[in-house]
């Protein structure tokens, strides 16, 4: 039988997190990051380390067993950003071409219907 | 030092794995026991409450129904398999969000019925009208919804209440019946939760074992003996027709339907088959020219 596992997608404009587990989500089997993969701190979120990523939760999870994944991207969300990061569309490519089946893509960014305060103040980030 | 301490912990994980079995998750009866999934476990106690989420194409096998999740509880182990219950369903974001568009109005509800067992479900429905509508509209249709929805949850059991939810019927009972406030372009009921289970009907976690089960099946060999842990068993080598080879073949990056279909004409019947041919193998298919076949065998040999 084809094992089915969820592989969480969190892509972030400061790095990838990528945890696979099974469908109920209570069980880790493998998980990976950008900074894991890269030295410099400011190539954590790049689409190459999350590919690297990718591959090296794949590669564990492919281990034990696991052949089919549902992937669920998210995004920051809440008061901060509702797009996912340059990593996402990556982690996905690396994901299909590790030889895995991928059933659905799913966005879960959590987004709010009212919000706190973003970070920033009145007159937004001054760089 | 974090490297060695990393490392460490990573043996430690490997050997936890081991000792864990995997469980089947099976759907219930309303949903005629279809297989949702399989989880890992140390102890079968650690099932319970594990919500498992599956879309109802994959449950029932439609696929107009890719964007409706349908939420599964685990409230029981026998054997090697998990016994589930509904505790609600929901919507894909990206499906909600096609639904709202500008110069429509959109009408939330949030209605909480009780079904004929005593079973206490919140039902969301969302509905958008044709054009924008003001208020007291918007107000007299969102009525008319709650009115509806308790009316029909009041005389059906959970489960045809479910059927109802999921295919599409009370949704359009809604839109027929609003029709006369306005006109709606869509309704869908976007999420359903089951808040309350009857007394009655709550069953109490339980852990059946395997040992537990098969003696179970010695006092009545006729009904259940065939059922249990033997369909564990996939058939090994099955032969599979083209339209499944096809649809494999497809899943390769850049194969389209009509190359899968030249690839089985020219003699390759599994992927297997494809993956151990070399580039110039892939040549002598009729059809397919130097840049396709370096393309091919690329995508399935990632590593170079």
């Amino acid at each position: 039988m084809v094992k089915w596992g969820i592989a969480h997608v969190y892509a972030s404009y400061n790095n990838v997190l990528i945890t696979i587990t099974d469908v109920t989500g209570s069980e880790t089997i493998a998980k990976a990051t950008g900074g894991m993969v890269v030295r410099q701190d400011k190539d954590q979120a790049s689409p190459y380390a999350a590919m690297e990523a990718a591959k090296k939760a794949i590669d564990e999870a492919k281990e034990k067993g696991i052949t089919n994944l549902h992937v669920k991207v998210r995004a920051p969300g809440g008061s901060k950003s509702h797009s996912p990061g340059p990593g996402s569309q990556a982690a996905i490519r690396a994901f299909a071409r590790a030889g895995v089946r991928i059933g659905t893509i799913e966005d879960v960014t959590p987004i709010p219907h009212d919000t706190t305060r973003p970070k920033g103040g009145r007159r937004g980030r001054r760089v | 030092m974090a490297k060695r301490k990393t490392r460490r912990t990573a043996r430690r994980v490997k050997d936890k794995w081991k000792s864990k079995r995997w469980y089947r998750i099976i759907a219930p009866d309303m949903f005629e026991g279809a297989v949702v999934g399989e989880t890992p476990a140390s102890s079968p106690e650690l099932l319970l409450d594990r919500v498992s989420e599956i879309t109802l194409q994959d449950l029932v096998g439609d696929f107009s129904k890719v964007h409706i999740k349908v939420m599964l509880k685990v409230n029981g182990v026998r054997g090697g398999e998990c016994i589930t219950r509904y505790v609600g369903h929901d919507m894909t974001t990206d499906y909600i969000r096609r639904l709202t568009r500008r110069r429509r109005s959109k009408v939330d509800a949030v209605i909480d019925v009780q079904t004929k067992e005593g079973y206490v479900v919140r039902v969301k429905v969302l509905s958008v009208t044709d054009k924008r509508v003001n208020t007291s509209i918007k107000n007299s249709i969102r009525l008319r919804q709650e009115e509806i929805i308790k009316k029909e949850a009041k005389k059906s059991t959970l489960s045809t209440l479910v059927q109802k939810l999921l295919f599409g019927k009370l949704a359009t009972d809604v839109k027929k019946a609003c029709k006369d406030i306005y006109p709606l372009k869509r309704v869908e009921i976007r999420k359903s939760e089951v808040l309350l289970v009857p007394s009655d009907e709550d069953v109490e976690f339980k852990i059946v074992t395997d040992k537990e089960l098969e003696s179970e099946k010695e006092e009545e060999p006729s009904e259940e003996a065939s059922e249990e842990p033997e369909v564990e068993k996939p058939k090994k080598k099955k032969e599979l027709t083209k339209t499944e080879v096809l649809e494999m073949f497809q899943e390769i990056e850049g194969v389209g339907p009509t190359m899968a279909e030249k690839l089985y004409d020219g003699g390759y019947k599994s992927i297997k088959q494809l993956e151990k041919a070399s580039k110039e193998d892939l040549l002598e298919v009729e059809g397919v020219g130097p840049s396709f076949s370096e393309r091919i065998y690329e995508a399935l040999h990632p590593d170079g």
